[in-house]
């Protein structure tokens, strides 16, 4: 095979104070080709991008784009190549309309110098049609699918006259009928000579679309192959470094008592509209329940109301026999319920405070911490490190900020600090979100050994994977409602899929 | 909060070195002589017992304003209007400082100073209030009350208050209402032990108590960030939090107000001119919205302000240069691009871990 190089970053190092983001990168895309880019959090693969994309500028090495060396010192210059880049985090106007958006920066004017709004509408209508998109003109980005969000921005870097495109995680937010969709104009764009680099760590995903693989640990690449010529196993131990267990390995539950239960339950989100319609489950000692479904159907809302972050509109939340449907938070947790919020930085964690301030936020007040409202610092930071060292968080002291921390390390100070209260019920929503695989595989242990202790735990993940992994009991959640429960053994990921998406049986 | 570590002790120092270079270059481009400020800076600051204690004087509304406003800051609140609380503090300390009789020392100085904390926190309870309960922002409404301070103490001591027939101003506070004066032909007076004792105690509570925990919980950056969503998860009510914070520093800033009257003044009058609040913003800063750095920078903010009267007295540097020297140092010191630049050089890596390792 004698293919044409379309990028090749020669031997690029770059380094923060303090960390070697990239050593000796060596990475080479051909021509027309589907090219996944893996690696755990922290592996590089961003610094990399960025490199490519103009936004930081390497120590060391050479970019040579169609064997021509360049130096990308901008963005406006990669762009100018034909370097297009998608974020992982969209940057479109939600009040503007697709083509508004495409346009934005780049609108073609008419011979009285205004936009030639027309001109623009056909040039993106057309380019839509070439690669085989449905765009809505008229539609405003606010009220798209995050799917069409998403083709949005393709097109946008298609304007731009883009011939390599750098998807950054880009079936992260997707369902999985939206990841087939996208796949597909993915095939469409290689067959119209575009050459495309795929971000991930879904290596399913790799596997199904990609042709070759580059993975990335710790600043250097592991290993290029073919897709045809590995298996997700080998590239799992690549990107970790070691032996993965990808199935998460536990017995078969045992259920007790019921511990919680959820009589048609009414939630208003905080634009006032029905998020929940009507929810009903119950939760037993010893199981994980989970709640799968595409994010925005609810379950944000769900769990805000059994956490008592959120007012429930109607209904009952009856926990070991007590309605706690209108209690506060305060009372919540004292009453043993854990909550791993989805939203870590925000909620779960004052990155402004000390990795000791956030792992205490659950026991601050109780003895032998403080007493008589004055804390015990030596038993402060003997708590602490224990939970350092029992989840493995890394860093060189408790004292330091939790802002410092990486994603993953972040994550585990949220975990451990609710999981070290010896909780009753865990309420886990999207537990490993931005978490690498190793740390993944931790955390999901760490749920097993909760439910095998006794304890109940309802895991609501948008991760499909995750929840048919750790999960003995899944809800699918869809438009405020659980549409059906299923035994995860028994049903397969397309059946899934199409449950998410609101198709009944 | 970020405790002092070698690279900011660092930064500081290089940023005092700039400073005076800056300074020298000023100096001597408005055709005066460097060395001879620089003497008479250092005089005024340090030389003497009356300078000294002239300079503690300065710093002591420094170090309540400052406390004041890192507490707010710390709870994730934007007071900018401490040096409102200051007003009104002073002039209902002044006024309860002859409005009482008949009580002992102890009593009539803990009433008045107790009476101009109560006003400077029910200064801040308006803003409070409208931020938690109406989203305005604390920063603008803080800011408008500063202004409103200034008219409406003017206002009381025009009107209500004036006791004197030609100049308006309130009664001379009575002798058992006074903070005892301990050095001749200086202001310096026993508030600065007051303060020194609040900025300890602030230190404590912040630090080291489960309230101090609480309020912090929902801040502790230089930005503010309330409603902070971390409180509410933990069951920690932020509301309260936010409010309680708003108060202590109003109390706060209200007792430098009280101090400055029963400890310097003496009495409360119309052209009485207090900015203190302000450079408490700049200071708490400085001190890293620690309240023992407070102390530190307030001590060494008075010296220099001190030195600057000095300066201005007996040289044709006009003492402002001060108030710009000042501000320079403090682009430096709140640099944390370049704090955090320097990481990369290892000598200062490992000075670091060398003083932080009895951290927990």
């Amino acid at each position: 095979m004698n293919k044409e190089t379309a990028i090749h970053l020669k031997n690029i190092t770059k380094s923060y104070p303090g960390v070697i983001a990239n050593k000796n990168v060596d990475f080479q895309v051909n021509k027309g080709e589907i090219h996944a880019l893996v690696g755990e959090n922290g592996a590089g693969k961003s610094t990399l991008m960025k490199i490519l994309y103009g936004i930081e500028q390497p120590d060391e090495g050479e970019i040579l784009i169609n064997g021509t060396p360049q130096i990308i010192n901008k963005v406006e210059t990669a762009i100018n190549l034909g370097i297009g880049m998608v974020h992982q985090e969209f940057t479109l106007v939600p009040s503007f309309t697709a083509p508004e958006n495409i346009g934005l920066g780049q609108e073609p004017k008419n011979s009285r110098g205004l936009v030639d709004w027309k001109g623009l509408n056909n040039a993106v209508m057309n380019i839509a049609e070439k690669y085989g998109f449905k765009v809505d003109p008229g539609l405003k980005m606010i009220d798209a699918s995050v799917g069409v969000q998403q083709r949005t921005e393709i097109l946008k870097t298609l304007y731009r006259n883009a011939n390599i495109l750098i998807l950054d995680e880009p079936t992260a937010v997707l369902t999985p009928q939206e990841t087939d969709e996208l796949f597909n104009v993915i095939r469409t764009l290689v067959d119209e000579g575009k050459t495309v680099i795929f971000i991930t760590h879904k290596l399913r995903e790799v596997m199904e679309i990609a042709d070759r693989v580059t993975v990335m640990r710790a600043g250097e690449v592991q290993g290029v192959s073919e897709t045809k010529n590995t298996s997700i196993t080998e590239l799992a131990s690549q990107m970790v470094g070691r032996e993965v267990f990808l199935q998460v390995k536990k017995d078969e539950a045992k259920p007790k008592d019921e511990i919680l239960n959820v009589n048609d339950l009414w939630v208003h989100d905080a634009r006032g509209l029905l998020a929940v319609k009507g929810v009903n489950m119950n939760i037993r000692q010893g199981e994980i329940v989970g709640i799968a479904g595409v994010e925005g159907n609810g379950q944000s809302e769900l769990v805000e109301a059994l956490t008592g972050l959120r007012k429930a509109s109607k209904g009952e939340i009856v926990y070991l026999g007590e309605d706690i449907a209108s209690s506060t938070p305060k009372n919540i947790r004292r009453k043993k319920i854990a909550h791993i919020p989805e939203d870590r930085t925000n909620t779960g964690l004052n990155t402004q405070l000390s990795i000791w301030e956030n792992l205490i936020g659950n026991s601050y007040f109780r003895k032998p911490l403080s007493s008589k409202g004055i804390f015990n610092l030596k038993k402060v930071s003997q708590h602490a490190n224990k939970l350092k060292e029992d989840f493995d968080i890394r860093a060189p002291s408790v004292s330091l900020k939790v802002k410092s921390l990486s994603g993953g390390n972040q994550q585990k100070v949220v975990v451990a600090r609710e999981l070290s209260e010896d909780p009753t019920l865990t309420i886990a929503s999207q537990p490993t979100r931005g978490v690498d695989i190793g740390n993944i595989e931790a955390i999901h242990e760490q749920l097993v050994q909760m439910r095998d202790d006794g304890g109940a735990v309802l895991l609501v993940s948008a991760e499909l994977d995750e929840v048919m992994a750790v999960a003995d009991r899944v809800g699918v959640m869809y438009e405020g409602q659980i549409v059906k429960w299923v035994n995860p053994k028994e049903v397969d990921q397309s059946q899934m899929g199409l449950y998410m998406a609101g198709v009944k049986d | 909060m970020d405790k002092f570590s070698f690279k900011d002790v660092l930064v500081t120092v290089a940023g005092l070195f700039i400073t005076t270079i800056i300074a020298w270059v000023l100096i001597t481009a408005t055709g005066n002589n460097p060395s001879e400020v620089a003497k008479y800076l250092y005089e005024g600051g340090f030389k003497g017992t009356r300078n000294i204690a002239n300079s503690l004087y300065q710093a002591t509304p420094l170090i309540l304003t400052a406390t004041a406003t890192l507490i707010s800051f710390r709870v994730g609140m934007f007071n900018i209007g401490i040096n409102g609380s200051m007003y009104v503090g002073a002039l209902y300390a002044g006024w309860a400082g002859y409005r009482f009789t008949n009580l002992g020392h102890y009593s009539h100085v803990t009433l008045c100073i107790l009476i101009g904390m109560t006003v400077g926190a029910l200064w801040m309870l308006l803003p409070a209030l409208l931020r938690v309960y109406a989203g305005v922002s604390e920063i603008i409404s803080t800011i408008i009350l500063n202004f409103v301070a200034v008219l409406f103490v003017s206002y009381m001591a025009n009107g209500p208050f004036r006791a004197d027939p030609i100049a308006p101003a309130t009664a001379r506070i009575l002798e058992t209402a006074e903070l005892k004066q301990i050095f001749p032909n200086s202001q310096f007076n026993t508030g600065f032990f007051i303060a020194v004792f609040v900025a300890i105690l602030a230190h404590f509570i912040l630090n080291k108590t489960t309230f101090g925990y609480e309020l912090r919980s929902g801040g502790d950056g230089l930005v503010g960030i309330y409603p902070s969503r971390f409180s509410s998860y933990l069951g920690i009510p932020s509301n309260r939090s936010a409010i309680t914070g708003m108060l202590i520093s109003g109390a706060i800033g209200g007792l430098a107000g009280a101090i400055e009257v029963l400890g310097a003044v003496r009495y409360f009058f119309q052209e009485l001119e207090f900015n203190q609040g302000f450079d408490g913003i700049l200071i708490g800063i400085l001190g890293k919205l620690e309240p023992i750095g407070a102390i530190i920078a307030s001590l060494f903010y008075g010296a220099v302000k001190n030195g600057g009267f000095f300066v201005d007295y007996k040289t044709d540097v006009a003492r402002e240069i001060i108030i710009v020297l000042i501000s320079i140092l403090i682009f430096f010191v709140s640099a944390q691009k370049i704090v955090k630049g320097l990481e990369k050089y290892p000598i200062v890596k490992k000075m670091d871990s060398f003083f932080s390792r009895k951290k927990m």
